[in-house]
């Protein structure tokens, strides 16, 4: 089904109608919350208060109400994470409405040529809305979330944003930022399209030469084992350019919004590192040694 | 000296005396009530009338002196020739002794006139010696001479009656460089320390227009009129206005510097202005062209004075409309063109002021921006920097947008597409009012206004929209900067420089380092440095060479990871709008492979429209690299420019919407095509005019003879046919050799087909014929693929099309 600018524009229209009656039912519940902690504190307090400790009936009836206060509580706080995961749901629709729509006006092929500029800062939003992982507590970060490689049978879907290794020239190869088109499942290959469309290079690479972006990010708070360690080498979008070069990590990020700080290797300075440079979490991949590895 | 004027006293008297008598006492020039004695009568109206009746007998004494018979002439000339005879080193015939007796008003008259054969009295040569190689000159050479010779004698009266000692020594040399040019029968020439004319730039005259169009520009047409008008009063009275002696003036101005300046310049207005203005044969300039801000700052207040005294004591006698323009108008102009005279930097004296008609708001508000915040534009030194000579900060473009919009006039706060239109009111009385302009604006002004469903997803802002804004936020500055030999250079700057030496030499791994340090931190090459967060990190090094009107751009570079984000686009904007400030209308640059495409999108081309002779050993020549040129409007703003066009496309679109909404009617679809009709005139289909349209009416004028284009266009259809290539596109294509051709190409075309078309006359504009032409190629590359035959054709023939229209100079792409 095409989906039109219209027809975009009404499912935007309808998220957005969504988002915002379950930003009020969060705001209900997060007083409800509140309540339920007040009254937690308070029924605490009592129970604490030594002028009732030795009244073991009373006591226990204190501790049953207690208990059925946590519960109270337990569930409005589950209520208000479902409602909160619902809302970050409708905004990642949104998203995803709007890189669906994008596609959609690239493969009718009536472009609206974005200019490079326009490209640039389409890639910087991409990455800083790119969703959050936000685990349950003990849940390890999943696949192609910050870090995470993905799984090794992992295909990625039409639309997916990943480094291709392409033949640029002869003797040269670069990784470049490319979507896929399809994957074809006889040839075990990809086939991808140059970010850039100027380019308009549709390549089809083997499943060596393409590896998914994040399709996450990892929080460094909570999930900081998903996150690349100072030091690593790895493959960095360089900023302002739709290319990978090899870099190392030289800080992590500091919260979930914040990029990684790495030194590109760049001849060219005297120490063969570029000066820090900031790339977010959505550009920062594992490095594919062996035979495809970038020169 | 005294002696030798006494001379000639004697013998101008005495040769003459009997045309002169009764005549020479008010054949004296002008001055007898001007130049000694100004100070106590002005320019009023007795002084003007005597003069304007001195300058008439003057002309009458020459006219009559002209209808003298030759030999007369020849008699009086000799008087101021050399003697002939070899050897004699007289220069002037001399009464006899003989004749010589007490000069009184009896004897001239009973002198009777000399004669070819009196002797001189000097070196007794007989007179006909003195006149021999006057013989055979024509006679508007004698004529010149006598005039001279009039002059001469009037110069000398004039002295005579001088007061002022220093008066009296101009009009002594003066008197004797006329006398020195009869005798060698040359054009005078006044050469020396007073220096050549004009004085100073921009003169008077111009600097008066200027204060017109800067101070009036807003004005209705009728009052800028008036203002006009009051203008070129001023200059008329100024040119004739006779100015007092500096001796005079000592009195009442104190500062011996100013004293001496006055001094200067009252002495070449008498030789170049007050003197030739009654003795013609002296090169005669107006006043208000040759001299400058600084002869009317002198004269200025005391001009005003005397002139309003004269309008209030003529007031009776003139018309009543003239005296509302004098008494009302008049003070009021003056004391604003005083204002512009006495502040220290008014516009009007900027010699580069830029002169545009009135009503041409985009220009104007420019010059108000100039002006008012006197940062818009205008090359102001960096607050913190020392030397501002080095280092020159720009601002930004919006910032100065806010400094119109608080101007005092509506007019001119609103936005140049505003006033474009406007300006066609005033041509086609159908325009939109400006009420109408102000509401649209007012509209796509609101931020609300764009938030269609497009809003939701890409917007398309124009290229350096980001950079402008940074510049806003003051997160980006702009600053032209360069090292200097002579004088210092501040810390900043240095670092400033050493860091677009890195940023320069990252970005163009091609140019060596020790290269890019000769140019960046050569004093005639500057910088137009982009600074984020105290740091280069872009910029564009240029040199200017202002006798050849053109900078050139040596680099120009963005640090790779701040690419892409309009800075490119906005520092080049930047450069232009300093280059205009500077009139400086012209780049050039060798642009390597790399480049061309920024550059183009800069508005560079790689035809050089500048004459070869202009830059030729001026700018550095690379191997492999294409010479890039851009020529630069005055009118436009660069830094504003995507902006503007944006609203006046905004403009146009709405007022579409408008004009649509007030003419929604279907109209029932035409039928007469059915009926066999071929084609109808375009205004006849129902409704269109309706909808505002008219035919264009420059189709004519812009096509004078369709009849020669025809013939050209025949020519190269046929030239195109004859090619070798050309064999694919004869006929159309036969859809039984190719079945699926017409399923994919939807508008065939051939070349037999163009040639049916030409007959009948259907390019009626070249560009229909270029657009059927353009579909053959397009067609063919569209259903075939690159490595056919077919496709090569195309491309070919495509080439040879483009030059032989370009050949038959009907290509101007």
């Amino acid at each position: 089904m095409p989906l039109t600018a219209d027809v975009a524009a009404q499912q935007v229209q309808e998220r957005l109608r969504a988002l915002h009656r379950l930003v009020y039912d969060i705001e209900a519940e997060r007083s409800h919350n509140e309540q339920c902690i007040d009254n937690i504190l308070r029924a605490e307090k009592a129970a604490e208060s030594p002028s009732n400790a030795e009244d073991s009936s009373g006591s226990s009836q204190q501790q049953a109400q207690l208990k059925n206060l946590y519960k109270a509580g337990l569930t409005a706080a589950e209520q208000e994470e479902r409602l909160l995961r619902a809302a970050l749901t409708r905004i990642y629709e949104i998203r995803a409405i709007k890189n669906e729509r994008r596609m959609q006006a690239r493969h009718a092929g009536n472009k609206e040529t974005i200019g490079c500029g326009a490209l640039m800062k389409m890639l910087l939003s991409a990455a800083q809305t790119l969703p959050l992982h936000v685990g349950r507590v003990g849940e390890r970060a999943p696949p192609l979330c910050g870090a995470v490689p993905a799984d090794a049978g992992h295909i990625a879907h039409p639309g997916d944003a990943v480094a291709a290794l392409v033949r640029v020239s002869e003797k040269e190869e670069n990784w470049i930022l490319a979507e896929v088109v399809s994957w074809l499942p006889a040839q075990g290959k990809y086939e991808v399209d140059d970010i850039d469309e100027e380019q308009k290079n549709r390549h089809t690479l083997s499943k060596r030469r393409v590896v998914p972006l994040p399709l996450m990010r990892a929080d460094p708070r909570t999930d900081e084992h998903a996150l690349f360690p100072k030091g690593a080498v790895v493959m960095a979008l360089y900023p302002q350019t739709t290319c990978f070069y090899r870099a190392v990590v030289n800080r992590l990020p500091s919260n979930a919004a914040d990029p990684y700080e790495v030194l590109f290797e760049d001849s060219s300075y005297a120490d063969g590192y570029s000066p820090p440079e900031r790339v977010a979490q959505r550009y920062v991949i594992a490095i594919k040694e062996g035979k495809g590895r970038a020169t | 000296m005294s002696e030798e004027i006494n001379d000639i006293t004697m013998t101008s008297t005495e040769a003459d005396s009997s045309q002169t008598h009764g005549h020479e006492g008010n054949s004296n020039p002008a001055t007898e009530d001007t130049a000694s004695n100004s100070a106590a009568t002005p320019a009023g109206s007795e002084g003007q009338a005597s003069r304007q009746s001195n300058l008439q007998r003057i002309q009458q004494r020459k006219e009559q002196v002209f209808n003298w018979p030759h030999s007369k002439k020849l008699l009086k000339l000799a008087i101021y020739s050399a003697c002939q005879t070899p050897d004699c080193t007289c220069n002037g015939w001399k009464t006899p002794v003989t004749q010589q007796t007490p000069k009184s008003n009896t004897r001239q008259e009973t002198q009777p006139p000399a004669s070819f054969n009196d002797p001189c009295r000097n070196c007794n040569h007989i007179l006909e010696k003195h006149a021999t190689h006057l013989q055979g000159l024509p006679v508007t050479e004698v004529n010149r001479l006598l005039g001279a010779v009039v002059d001469v004698e009037n110069i000398f009266m004039s002295m005579h009656r001088e007061d002022d000692h220093d008066t009296k020594r101009v009009y002594y040399y003066l008197f004797k460089l006329l006398r020195k040019c009869i005798l060698t029968r040359t054009q005078p020439r006044i050469e020396g320390p007073l220096g050549q004319p004009p004085f100073e730039r921009p003169s008077i005259a111009k600097a008066i227009t200027n204060f017109v169009l800067y101070k009036f520009h807003t004005l209705p047409q009728r009052e800028w009129q008036t203002m006009y008008d009051l203008a070129k009063m001023f200059l008329h009275c100024f040119n004739h206005w006779n100015f007092e002696a500096p001796s005079v003036r000592k009195l009442q101005v104190s500062n011996p510097e100013d004293i001496s300046a006055y001094q200067i310049n009252f002495t070449r207005w008498l030789v170049f202005c007050h003197v030739p203005a009654f003795c013609d044969s002296l090169p005669h300039y107006e006043t208000s062209l040759v001299f400058g801000r600084t002869l009317l700052r002198a004269v200025f207040k005391s001009v005003c004075r005397q002139l309003m005294d004269k309008c209030h004591s003529e007031r009776d006698r003139m018309p009543p409309e003239k005296r509302v323009l004098v008494l009302t108008h008049f003070p009021r102009f003056l004391a604003l063109l005083e204002e512009e005279i006495f502040s220290a930097n008014s516009p009007i004296w900027d010699p580069d002021f830029k002169q545009m008609p009135p009503n041409h708001h985009l220009q104007a508000i420019l010059e108000n921006k100039t002006t008012r915040r006197g940062e818009f534009e205008r090359v102001t030194p960096s607050g913190e920097s020392k030397d501002g000579f080095t280092t020159v900060s720009l601002s930004s473009g919006s910032i100065k947008q806010e400094g119109v919009r608080d101007g005092k006039r509506g007019r001119s706060a609103e936005p140049p597409a505003g006033a474009k239109r406007r300006r066609v009111a005033d041509e086609a009385a159908d325009d939109v009012s400006e009420r109408t302009v102000a509401d649209i604006v007012a509209t796509i002004s609101d931020p609300n206004y764009m938030c269609g469903p497009d809003a939701l997803f890409q917007m398309q802002a124009p290229r350096d929209e980001a950079a402008k804004l940074e510049e806003q936020r003051k997160m980006i500055e702009f600053h032209v900067i360069g090292n200097s030999l002579t004088g210092a250079v501040n810390k900043q700057t240095m670092l400033w420089l050493i860091g677009l030496h890195n940023v320069f030499s990252h970005q163009l791994p091609e140019m060596t380092k020790e290269y890019i340090s000769q140019l960046v931190f050569d004093p005639k090459h500057k910088t137009l440095a982009l600074i984020k967060e105290g740091r280069p990190i872009g910029g564009i090094c240029f040199r200017t060479f202002h006798s050849q009107g053109f900078s050139e751009i040596v680099f120009c570079a963005v640090t790779s990871n701040e690419q892409v984000k309009g800075y490119g686009t906005h520092l080049m904007n930047h450069l232009k709008d300093y280059h205009i400030r500077n009139n400086i209308l012209h780049f050039l640059t060798f642009a390597d492979e790399f480049a061309i495409g920024y550059f183009k999108k800069q508005g560079f081309s790689k035809d050089i429209k500048l004459p070869r002779a202009m830059y030729q050993g001026y700018i550095k020549d690379y191997e492999g690299a294409t010479l890039m040129h851009c020529e630069l409007n005055p009118r436009i703003v660069y830094t504003q420019f995507t902006s503007v066009i944006r609203k006046q496309k905004e403009i146009v679109k709405k007022l579409i919407d408008m004009r649509q909404k007030e003419v929604r009617k279907i109209h029932p679809g035409l039928t007469c095509f059915k009926d066999g009709v071929r084609s109808i005139p375009v205004e006849c289909i129902p409704g269109l005019r309706d909808t505002g349209w008219r035919a264009a009416p420059r189709a004519a004028a812009a096509d004078p003879d369709p009849d020669a284009d025809l013939a050209a266009l025949r020519n190269v259809l046929h030239q195109v046919k004859n090619h070798a290539a050309a064999w694919p596109f004869l006929k159309p294509v036969d859809k039984a050799e190719v079945p699926d051709y017409y399923d994919h190409i939807k508008y065939p075309m051939d070349l037999r087909t163009m040639g049916e078309r030409l007959k009948s006359r259907y390019y009626v504009a070249k560009r229909l014929f270029i657009a059927d032409m353009t579909r053959i190629f397009t067609n063919c590359r569209l259903y075939n693929s690159p490595d056919t035959d077919y496709y090569r054709c195309a491309n070919t023939l495509e080439k040879y099309f483009q030059t032989k229209m370009k050949e038959a100079g009907l290509w101007d792409k």
